[in-house]
């Protein structure tokens, strides 16, 4: 199949610069006072958060299997007592910098074929397997809300393929609040662009027309205030509130366009690359979320690594480690070295996201105390275990020791028997019934939440955190 | 003074279902008097004052014009030491009630959400604890005194405005109005959020219409999208035509299966043995039965399987620049049989574009030797671009009914706005045709007739499907000329803007706009049109801002007509086209309207009443029944049901049609001002085919609602026995009689029960001697815990006479071989004997609760708001007129329209 590449790029970014990377006026549903805003500005360590997805779950050979020890992607052992395998040594040297967590997932995706449920990776919606499609807000959105337009971008949405895919096969992580999905860029070289090279042209304008239009609803609102009672006024004020704040968020908005850009020099980036590079792709993307967050163009980032179901420009990366299509070496476990061809892929994978943290942790926050690691919460993971099953996510969080977390450790709630091994036709696993009780994810993205410094308890309408993770 | 601010203690102490908990609501704004600096509490009190001498003049049927503070001195305090004053004074208080502070100036003090509580406590004989402490005299002494209070503080608070109809559109309401005024009846408010009806109150209550920064953000979003969704550029774009004889389709299909075969043969090759069975398997497979929908050739007798799968597009059709007539009938056809799995489907590439309309005409024809059963179709558009990429949408409004007789076939037609399909495939343009993932749009036409078994053939017979894209009315599109109307070429630019602004502020702010509020639209225009890409662009942004401005999101007090400015009560004659048209159309009064309002004449009874009947004659007055009885009925549950979940026999179709029905009643009775009473028992119903199979109802063929008999000895009739509000009212697996009942007491009767208390000790199903109770023995057994018995024996007698119904409103005579025990005895000692004995018991003792009920209910949907307590004298007068003139729907309707509560604040 031939791939235009230059084609594909050009019409994703003109879809790309929607909702995410535009200004928040307007688009970002920001919900807070100003006296938060202003409290959380004085504040000397910004909080970060970056998720990180990649699709067709991991190696799972069974305890029997010659390829167990070596190739599973979750540790052997528990608690601080855990032993990494060859699929992911290459965290062996963060390893007091990450939790491991097993076990855990979407009490509503338990269900769902592994083909589609990176839609719901960071959103825990219940999504119906045909008929009405409606996702719900995702973790990195419900914190970009809340920094608001304290950064020039609130968040940066990146993916592999690119733009927002079809309703359950999600080419991006994020989701707003109407649970519409954001469309995702694709290409460093545009990224870099935006955050360091030209300032968006257009949006001086949009600033300027919102503006104009707020003028007109606040002089509206004044007439109408002279023929209202007393008692409707006051009840009127609740519109002109809102008219005020959203006011106030295009002057920030509007500070942020007449702000010089960050400098970066451009010499040491390698960001006009592809997924035909594909190491060097995964590295200037990861890059650019470095990038834009040491120079604090924004605190919250999201990365599809990859589409679920292969079918996509991503499927490629595998040829990185010397294989063709990424999502079929899922299929292949059946086939001697089947385990271990995985595993090198998704060692692969961690050696990239584990070159990514010790970039955060050797750099010194910019304005702040500690590293940068110590202030910014990284969650990478994927929506699958076992073949095409939604359930035992692989996840490793990371960084955040500022915020409180605690490192060093596997948590394992997937027992000691999880679902593994290769499909050999048959009923698939995720079509079993649920015999493991894994623990909501819902419950770790509140205590991030938490963390980063939202008063909240529930996610998704699921209530409930999970305080071991800082102790 | 009570410890307590008002306004926090309203909901601790005032429980919710009090009846006239309502006039809490109007009464607490009131209490925004303390943040007033004390000159101007001056001025408004003797603005009251005023206020009430004119009141006092013009109604002789408000008995009092002035609180009657001596005989609180003389006869009232004296009791209410006596009875209250032992727990209720002093420094330590029960409850932190401290009666011995209570101002007895109702309209003046703050007390008065104080007084109300006093008022429900004894006159419900809950206070004193004891109570022989208070004699039923002097408790009748104290009610009195209070209700005349209450009254005379409510009307002299309504003169003072409290009552305004001043709120904002609902969500549903601005849709409706946008439609209107826009012309296209199109979704234009998905992205709102969901009003947050307060807890039994209606959506469009002007106390829970709030309003936040996203939703003004919100509004803008959506009036720039809606007013670019109906304008356009440009040169109208050429159309595109696809032909697809089902000769065609039939021959693809065969070549495809050919090819297939060869790909097999070829594969195994050498193995004879399989290759005979891979063979054998996909022969199989490409004839498919008759019962499943396939291609036939009519003149042969061969069939071809009705197949699609979405790989390389290999089924997509190309189209054509030029229009092809269908030819004569031919002698291959789809023939589509009953069921969603199964329905023809037509894929149309990735050149299906995103404006404009699509146009879909199907020949087709009923089957030879049909039955009686009409089938219909369904008509949905959709893509596959990946095996789970997918999403389909049914874009048809209504199935369409295929009468045409085999041998007789006929053209069906339907437009689809395409702006109207939420998820479009976004691979188009992107990858090629044939690409993996595919970019590749379809159509699919399902036959959605009910209840057909085997033997009932009720095939469809297609032979030939054309669509068209984009297709457009006119060019610009009359939505587009509606704003931009046709001047041809536009020499200045400032007259011609100004034109368009000044036109559409007139529609969307129903009034003639001030000269300063066009100037200062154009003054926008001027400061907009140097950055705006075109002219349009510069005048559309204006527009957006009439659709953002308050003028049009709110309900206004009439202009120049400040509740303020006078004690005139009367509602305005545009305030009154506004009320009028929210409560009939959701939707902002049309042009009729506002022309009588301007001429004066809607204060004309006989002009109102003429005005109702227009109304409720036009087919918008569909959203008034649809929206009065989803909020009246409390039927949002509904929609989180979903029929993959459970499965138990609620299919899409049943799920669809319960919530279609009490509307559905509602709208027959209306237009046919049949009683009231019709809501409690009916010799009728109104259903389609699916909840006719679902009651067991035969004859009832085709999916729109019509009203039919009840059969004999079929327990059906009126709302309570319909199926929806049954299953609404049950949990997953089985009927919920405390929920049913609590919503009978609730809705139909006006008459709540209280919230559980704190601390309900839970059914303790682990203990074996109540797990093998019935549910009704269960009941019983938790009634019986002391917490529990006082509210229980009001809810659980009333959910026990539905017994007979499981939790899909299926009747039913056993409970796991128990035979069902549907009679319970109410706290008064009535004896209801099932469903039947319970319909008699409203019919016969409750008759008028009822009626009233449902009067109070439509006045408080069509005010906007709750009552108070001194509007139960206007919801007795107006129960009292419907009850004289036959209790008709459309009676209740006219007489509330012309009642004096509609026409006043």
């Amino acid at each position: 199949m031939a791939f235009d590449w230059k084609q594909l790029d050009r019409r994703r970014f003109l879809r790309g610069t929607g909702a995410a990377l535009a200004l928040p006026f307007l688009v970002s549903g920001l919900s807070r006072s100003e006296s938060e805003l202003q409290d959380s500005e004085n504040q000397v360590n910004p909080k970060r958060l970056a998720c990180i997805y990649f699709p067709d779950g991991v190696p799972m050979p069974l305890r029997e299997d010659p390829a167990f020890e070596d190739w599973s992607w979750f540790p052997h052992g528990g608690g601080t007592d855990f032993a990494f395998t060859k699929c992911t040594e290459v965290f062996e040297p963060l390893r007091e910098d990450m939790t491991v967590l097993s076990g855990f997932s979407h009490p509503e995706a338990r269900k769902v074929h592994g083909h589609r449920n990176a839609d719901q990776f960071l959103t825990a919606a219940k999504i119906r397997r045909e008929g009405t499609y409606q996702n719900s807000i995702s973790l990195d959105q419900v914190y970009a809300e809340h920094i608001g337009s304290q950064t020039r971008y609130s968040s940066l949405v990146m993916s592999t393929d690119g733009g927002i895919g079809t309703p359950r096969a999600a080419q991006t992580l994020s989701f707003n609040r109407n649970g519409k999905a954001i469309p995702a860029q694709q290409s460093p070289k545009r990224v870099f662009d935006m955050l360091f090279v030209k300032s968006n042209a257009d949006a001086a304008r949009r600033l300027a027309l919102s503006e104009s239009a707020l003028d007109e609803m606040l002089a509206d609102a004044r007439d109408l205030r002279n023929i209202l009672s007393y008692e409707d006024k006051h009840r009127f004020d609740e519109y002109l509130e809102s008219v005020r704040e959203a006011e106030l968020r295009v002057q920030k908005a509007g500070e942020w366009v007449n702000r010089p850009l960050p400098s970066v020099d451009r010499d040491q980036m390698e960001a006009d690359i592809t997924p035909d590079s594909p190491r060097l792709y995964l590295r200037a993307m990861l890059d650019m979320i470095f990038l834009a967050f040491k120079t604090d163009s924004t605190r919250v980032a999201t990365y599809q690594i990859g589409r679920e179901n292969g079918a996509g420009v991503s499927d490629r990366l595998a040829r990185a480690v010397g294989f063709n299509l990424a999502h079929q070496l899922t299929h292949d476990t059946t086939r001697p070295g089947g385990w271990k061809n995985l595993g090198i892929y998704c060692r692969f994978l961690n050696e990239e996201f584990a070159r990514f943290v010790t970039r955060l942790k050797d750099t010194a926050e910019p304005a702040g105390r500690g590293t940068m690691l110590d202030n910014t919460l990284l969650l990478f993971g994927s929506a699958s275990s076992a073949f095409h099953l939604s359930r035992n996510y692989p996840l490793i969080l990371a960084g955040g020791s500022r915020m409180g977390f605690s490192h060093g450790r596997y948590l394992n709630y997937a027992g000691d028997n999880p679902m593994g091994g290769a499909w050999r036709g048959g009923p698939e696993p995720y079509q079993k019934e649920i015999n493991h009780d894994d623990q909501p994810l819902t419950r770790v993205f509140v205590t991030m939440l938490q963390k980063l410094g939202m008063e909240t308890d529930s996610f998704a309408g699921a209530a409930g955190d999970f305080p071991e993770l800082l102790s | 003074m009570p410890a307590v601010e008002p306004c926090t203690m309203e909901a601790e102490l005032i429980p919710s279902q009090f009846p006239i908990q309502s006039m809490l609501t109007s009464l607490s704004k009131t209490n925004c008097v303390q943040w007033l600096p004390p000159s101007k509490i001056v001025l408004l009190g003797s603005r009251i004052l005023f206020v009430f001498f004119l009141v006092s003049m013009a109604s002789s049927v408000w008995a009092q014009s002035k609180p009657d503070l001596e005989r609180y001195e003389k006869e009232i305090k004296p009791l209410l030491v006596e009875a209250c004053f032992d727990c209720h004074s002093g420094k330590d208080v029960e409850g932190n009630f401290h009666a011995d502070e209570l101002n007895p100036d109702l309209v003046g003090s703050k007390d008065i959400a104080w007084w109300l509580e006093v008022y429900s406590q004894i006159s419900k004989n809950d206070m004193p604890p004891d109570s022989r402490d208070l004699s039923e005299a002097d408790r009748a002494l104290i009610v009195d005194w209070l209700s005349a209070e209450i009254q005379t503080s409510e009307k002299l608070r309504k003169a003072n405005g409290s009552h305004s109809p001043f709120r904002r559109l609902t969500r549903y309401e601005y849709n409706y109005a946008l439609q209107d005024l826009l012309g296209v009846p199109w979704t234009f408010a998905s992205d709102l959020p969901i009003e947050s009806s307060e807890d039994g109150a209606f959506e469009n209550n002007s106390a829970s219409l709030r309003m936040s920064v996203q939703q003004v953000e919100t509004y803008h979003e959506l009036a720039l999208k809606a007013l670019e969704r109906v304008t356009v550029r440009g040169e109208r774009p050429p159309e595109l035509f696809w032909s697809i004889p089902m000769r065609a389709a039939f021959e693809k299909e065969k070549k495809l299966n050919a090819r297939e075969l060869k790909a097999e043969t070829r594969k195994f090759e050498g193995k004879p043995d399989t290759q005979a069975k891979q063979i054998e398997r996909l022969e199989k497979q490409f004839l498919p039965p008759a019962d499943r929908s396939h291609y036939l050739n009519a003149e042969t007798g061969d069939r071809a399987r009705a197949y699609w799968h979405y790989r390389k597009a290999n089924y997509a059709v190309e189209p054509s620049d030029t229009f092809k007539p269908m030819p004569e009938p031919g002698t291959h056809f789809a023939v589509v049989q009953p069921g969603s799995k199964q329905g023809l489907t037509v894929e149309l590439g990735d050149r299906v574009p995103d404006q404009g309309m699509l146009r879909v005409r199907i020949r087709a024809s009923r089957d030879e030797g049909a039955s009686q059963l009409v089938p219909s179709l369904q008509l949905s558009f959709g893509f596959k671009a990946t095996d789970q990429g997918a999403a389909i949408q049914r874009v048809s409004q209504q199935d369409v009914p295929i009468n045409a007789p085999f041998g007789a076939a006929e053209i069906y037609v339907w437009e689809i706005a395409l702006s109207e399909i939420e998820h479009r495939n976004t691979y188009r343009g992107e990858m090629n045709l044939g690409d993996q993932p595919s970019p590749s749009e379809y159509i699919r036409v399902t036959n959605s007739v009910q209840g057909g078994g085997a033997s009932e053939d009720s095939a469809i017979l297609i032979d030939y499907v054309e669509v068209t894209t984009p297709v457009y009315d006119h060019w610009p599109p009359q939505s587009h000329q509606n704003l931009f109307f046709n001047k041809g070429e536009v020499t200045d630019e400032a007259a011609y803007a100004k034109e368009i602004i000044e036109a559409f502020m007139s529609r969307a702010w129903r009034r003639t706009p001030t000269p300063d509020e066009v100037d200062r639209k154009l003054k926008l225009f001027q400061r907009l049109r140097p950055i705006s890409d075109d002219f349009q662009e510069a005048v559309l942004e204006v527009l957006a801002t009439i659709l953002t401005s308050p003028k049009f999101l709110y309900v206004l007090p009439g202009e120049n007509e400040s509740s303020q400015a006078s004690g005139n009560i009367a509602l305005s004659q545009n305030e009154l086209a506004t009320r009028l048209s929210l409560f009939l159309w959701c939707s902002l009064p049309d042009q009729t309207l506002l022309e009588l309002a301007s001429e004066g004449r809607l204060g004309d009874r006989q002009v109102l009443e003429e005005q109702a009947h227009r109304m409720l004659a036009d087919p918008r007055a569909e959203r008034f029944s649809k929206h009065f009885v989803q909020q009246w009925l409390k039927m949002r549950p509904l929609e989180f049901l979903s029929p993959i979940n459970s499965g138990r026999g609620l299919d899409t179709a049943l799920l669809d049609s319960m919530k279609q029905e009490p509307i559905a009643m509602f709208s027959e009775m209306r237009k046919r001002n049949s009683s009231v009473l019709d809501f409690i028992a009916s010799d009728y119903l109104v259903v389609n085919q699916r909840l006719a199979i679902h009651y067991g109802i035969p004859n009832v063929v085709g999916n729109h609602f019509r009203r039919v008999e009840v059969p004999d000895n079929l327990n059906r009739g009126g709302v309570l026995t319909q199926a929806g509000l049954l299953m609404m009212n049950s949990d997953d697996e089985d009927s919920h009689p405390v929920k049913r009942g609590v919503w009978l007491l609730t809705n139909l009767l006006n008459d709540p029960p209280p919230p559980p208390p704190p601390a309900v000790p839970e059914i303790d199903l682990s203990d074996p001697g109540i797990a093998k109770l019935t549910l009704k023995e269960r009941i019983e057994n938790h009634r019986n815990h002391a917490a529990c018995i006082s509210c229980h024996q009001k809810i659980d007698p009333w959910g026990i006479a539905f017994e007979n119904f499981d939790a899909l409103g299926n009747w039913r005579d056993k409970i796991d071989d128990k035979v069902v025990d549907a009679s319970s005895v109410l706290p008064d000692k009535v004896g209801l004997n099932g469903i039947a004995g319970l319909k008699k018991h409203l019919l016969e003792d409750r008759q008028e609760q009822f009626v009233r009920a449902t009067v109070e209910n439509m006045a408080k949907y069509a005010l906007g708001r709750e009552l108070g307590f001194g509007e139960r004298a206007a919801i007795t007068e107006l129960t009292e007129k419907v009850r004289e003139s036959g209790d008709g729907l459309e009676t209740l309707v006219i007489c509330l329209v012309t009642s004096e509560l509609f026409r006043t604040k």
